[in-house]
């Protein structure tokens, strides 16, 4: 069932978040979200750059303090008994964390130690984190000699070595090879399968329409849906034309579905052949640069509800963020 | 406070320190090159001070060890600073352990570095350079961890208040130089200029040097150092306070750039 934007629940949710705020200086990070995570459950937290993504995960592990709101885990409160909120949960950080100079092995063992974990529990656990993500023949080599994607997979299991009751998997995937991408993906199924709740963030969508599981889907701060991908597309994906003009975008003579962006003219329209059909003779070839038919999915459902481009939203999100760094 | 975790970390910080050991090697060796340089004019400056038998290494052995051990200035806070460098300080914030826990996980093994130096230094001094120690043994240890300690401490400060690790080395070479020189560690405090002597008590080191010279020249025993020691542990208190006030968790340190 699709639930509305501002419906956490508080009843058995492993993580509960009501009224989220935070702001760096005078730019809104997070504007009030409300969020929650079941047992057993993945939530994918998607949205380009800058939405919000990793403040809010930060904020869930610990490491920023919000302006205001309420963060629960396992009922209890995230600000006033952090140090036991944080044994319930397993982060892996956007940036690959790990110690270069000893071994995978070695980082397993302060990480574990550290989660509240025994030596003689931590030795076979290793071995089994190793073994889910093809790790056991690295475990004895110094992690920095180790490639991109093996040191992707140590960052990502590091969080799992506890089975936390919950995993914040911050972009997990980033610069992550097809291989360990499907491993990372296969071993948070499984730890779900297990009873933990997971909240993963990213910003690729045909992940999270790979992942199959529950979307919450961000925006400047603000949470605009949530569901599962099918409802979600069901819902609020129609598909749209795209006509890009080299010039100004010429009058066409359709009404109501149509709409104009710089030189960028979207119909939505649930017949995209019929459409292309009815507009095409109207325009003059020669103006015409591109055309794109944009297909239900998580894309258009971002286009729908948020009225741009998913991919464009990525990119002026990073410039945002580029000029919020440099200012 | 959880001390299973600060275990942890300690042993995991030799582990990183054994894993590159030119700096522990570094701050022993080249101050017993230093001692073998200079030993022949603490000598005669010894002898003007009125320890007519002294070889020169009396004064040499500890100031070089002192001067030395400033260099754990900069190191205490190297460990914060690569941490953030390797992304792995939000991995160790995100962890039941408290700030707490990893302070001292991380301190400790500086401390532990500047004792073994300080400790091997003198240990060395008689068979190479004829080191004789004619007080205490064990205040001369007592010297030491308290010193060790102390600029431990100022090295927490140091990194406390450096947000980049350029401001890091800049502070913590120049202030670990500093302090050593004006302690009297490179210079004794006979020979220094008036100014520099009358400031000198502001230093840690001054007292680390002060309790060195009871102990080695004057059969000093614990009651003769102690006031050296304490005012050292004040010091260390002072700094400790101060980087805890301003030690800001949260905020990004820039390893490089």
């Amino acid at each position: 069932m699709m639930k509305t934007v501002g419906s956490a629940r508080q009843d058995g949710g492993v993580l509960y978040i009501e009224g989220l705020r935070k702001s760096y200086g005078d730019v809104l990070a997070l504007g009030g979200v409300d969020l929650d995570v079941r047992a057993g459950e993945i939530v994918a937290l998607l949205g380009p750059n800058g939405a919000g993504k990793t403040t809010l995960v930060s904020i869930v592990a610990g490491l920023r303090r919000a302006d205001s709101g309420i963060v629960r885990v396992d009922g209890l409160n995230a600000l006033s008994r952090s140090s036991e909120v944080r044994r319930r949960i397993g982060l892996a950080p956007q940036d690959t964390g790990l110690y270069p100079v000893v071994t995978v092995r070695q980082n397993f063992m302060l990480f574990g130690e550290l989660a509240g974990m025994s030596r003689a529990a931590l030795r076979p656990r290793i071995d089994e984190v190793a073994e889910a993500l093809d790790l056991t023949e690295l475990l004895d080599r110094q992690a920095g000699k180790l490639s991109g994607g093996q040191k992707r997979r140590v960052h990502t299991a590091l969080a799992l070595l506890h089975s936390p009751r919950l995993l914040l998997l911050d972009e997990a995937t980033t610069g992550a090879d097809v291989e360990t991408r499907t491993r990372l993906l296969d071993v948070v199924r499984r730890l779900a399968a297990d009873g933990s709740a997971v909240l993963y963030s990213t910003h690729y969508l045909a992940e999270v329409e790979t992942l199959g599981s529950d979307v919450v889907l961000l925006d400047r701060g603000q949470v605009i849906v949530r569901g599962g991908v099918d409802e979600l597309i069901s819902a609020h994906a129609t598909p749209v034309v795209e006509l890009t003009f080299e010039g100004a975008v010429p009058d066409v003579g359709l009404n109501g579905e149509a709409s104009v962006d710089g030189q960028v003219l979207r119909l939505v329209t649930a017949d995209p052949a019929a459409t292309l059909v009815d507009v095409l003779p109207r325009v003059r070839a020669d103006a015409l640069q591109s055309v794109e038919i944009v297909r239900p999915s998580l894309e258009a459902v971002y286009l729908a509800l948020a009225g741009r481009r998913y991919d464009e939203a990525d990119r002026e999100d990073k410039r945002e963020d580029t000029n919020v760094s440099a200012s | 406070m959880y001390p299973r975790a600060s275990l942890a970390v300690l042993r995991h910080e030799f582990r990183v320190m054994l894993s590159d050991p030119s700096t522990a090697i570094f701050v022993v060796i080249i101050p017993l090159v230093l001692v073998a340089l200079t030993k022949n004019l603490f000598a005669i400056q010894l002898s003007e001070d009125g320890f007519a038998s002294a070889n020169g290494s009396e004064f040499a052995v500890p100031g070089m060890a002192v001067a030395f051990a400033s260099f754990s200035v900069g190191y205490a806070g190297f460990t914060f600073f690569r941490d953030h460098g390797w992304g792995t300080w939000d991995r160790l914030r995100a962890t039941p352990a408290s700030s707490v826990d990893l302070m001292i996980g991380k301190v400790l093994p500086t401390v532990t570095l500047t004792v073994v130096q300080l400790a091997l230094l003198f240990l060395l001094g008689k068979p190479l350079f004829g080191l004789e120690v004619s007080g205490s043994i064990l205040a001369l240890i007592v010297l030491i961890v308290v010193l060790a300690l102390s600029l431990s401490a100022f090295g927490m400060l140091v990194t406390a208040l450096s947000r980049t690790m350029n401001q890091l080395n800049a502070i913590g070479s120049v202030g670990g130089m500093t302090m050593a020189m004006l302690g009297g560690a490179w210079v004794p405090i006979t020979a220094m200029p008036g100014w520099a002597a009358a400031i000198a008590p502001a230093i840690p080191t001054y007292w680390a040097m002060k309790g060195f010279q009871s102990v080695i020249l004057e059969d000093g025993g614990i009651t003769d150092v102690a006031g050296a020691t304490l005012v050292m542990i004040g010091f260390g208190v002072l700094f400790t306070v101060l980087a805890a006030w301003k030690f800001r968790f949260e905020d990004a340190k820039v390893y490089f750039g």
